[in-house]
């Protein structure tokens, strides 16, 4: 299978590739795992608490391009974001700017969870509750 | 993709046109051979559908089939019951091989079944949302960690050096793993019992066992593999 120019440039120049500190309040972290293919990828956001954007966003991706490109893709996306504008990017947005096929369609499901394990753990931290979001949350233990 | 047929779905013999159903590879009126059969792997070699498999009763029934179907058999025969022999041969080796393999096998069942398992149904369950139950939470935080020392540990190869705290916590991760994979296999071995024995109930519950155990296993496998190929460099 031939990937897309868009997920081997990703995947060659990965952006925001890192670590921010996870015991720090501004930041919130998302660790998700793909078992069918045993991919991992951990994203982390710094939030202004102020402005609730997301200024500053990182990743690291254990797995394939396509999980490498999803996660890179994401960070790029939400760099800039409030917190609420992140949330309304879906999976399939990065599929369709990556031209991902069927098979690779849950690296791109991998990154929308990444990018909402790291805002609710950020919500969490900062006692921002949301219904939805803490339903959610709980349902995942 | 799998096709579940109903065998109880009689087809007609094409040379003597008695209606037989649908698993055999040979007419059992006219003992002239079929085309491929629609049916299920288990119907194919005659087993009872179930995750343990008599593997004797598995290995005669597929080497008496071979022999019929053998090519060899049908050279001269007409252009049908050739490409059907060629066919036959295909379906009762891929039969063989699934079914054989512990792994392949429960696969196989639980896609049977109406279990949505392998990569390609990856997050699709619930409408496109992805099932944070599937994933074996406990032991994400760890494989994060592990994947991170191989690469240090990759890193530290390239470059000449031998870090042995590094390697001797590698050794240790590769052990615990591979026990944890045994565990895997045991869990499996249960749920098997439990699918083959159980009532509908029974093996709703057990079936999603099974899927989750699977993922666990990938995820498992998929480390120790890394780690030996790391370890081995």
């Amino acid at each position: 299978m031939a990937y897309s120019d868009k997920v081997i440039d990703h995947y060659n120049n990965p952006r925001n590739v890192g670590q921010l500190d996870k015991a720090s309040t501004e930041v919130g972290t998302g660790l998700v795992g793909a078992p069918e293919c045993g991919d991992v990828m951990r994203l982390q956001i710094r939030v202004n608490p102020e402005t609730q954007v997301i200024e500053e966003a990182k990743f690291k991706t254990f797995g394939c391009g396509s999980a490498i490109a999803s996660s890179s893709l994401a960070t790029e996306w939400i760099k800039g974001k409030t917190v609420s504008d992140a949330l309304e990017i879906k999976n399939t947005d990065i599929v369709k700017e990556l031209s991902l096929p069927p098979v690779k369609i849950h690296c791109s499901v991998l990154a929308e969870d990444a990018i909402r394990a790291a805002i609710g753990d950020w919500k969490k931290k900062n006692g921002v509750s949301e219904p939805a979001a803490v339903a959610a949350a709980q349902s995942a233990h | 993709m799998l096709k579940v047929i109903d065998s109880a779905v009689p087809v007609a013999c094409w040379a003597c046109s008695v209606a037989h159903n649908d698993s055999t590879l040979f007419c059992p009126h006219c003992s002239k051979i079929q085309p491929p059969p629609e049916s299920d792997y288990f119907q194919v070699l005659g087993l009872q559908r179930g995750f343990q498999v008599d593997l004797d009763a598995l290995e005669r029934e597929f080497h008496r089939l071979s022999r019929k179907v053998h090519p060899d058999r049908f050279a001269r025969a007409d252009e049908n019951e050739r490409q059907w022999s060629l066919a036959d041969t295909a379906l009762l080796n891929d039969a063989y091989r699934t079914l054989k393999d512990p792994l392949f096998r429960t696969e196989y069942l639980l896609k049977l079944e109406g279990a949505e398992i392998g990569e390609e149904h990856a997050g699709k369950d619930r409408k496109g949302q992805s099932d944070p139950s599937r994933v074996p939470a406990d032991l994400l935080e760890e494989v994060f960690e592990l994947n991170m020392q191989l690469e240090e540990m990759r890193m530290a190869r390239s470059t000449g050096e031998i870090d042995s705290v590094l390697e001797n916590g590698l050794v240790l991760a590769k052990k615990k793993f591979e026990s944890l994979l045994a565990a895997v296999d045991l869990d499996l071995r249960t749920e098997w019992k439990a699918w083959d024995t159980g009532d509908a109930a029974a093996r709703k519950t057990s079936e999603k066992s099974m899927v989750a155990l699977l993922d666990r296993r990938r995820y498992l496998r998929n480390l120790v593999r890394d780690v030996t190929e790391t370890l081995g460099a």
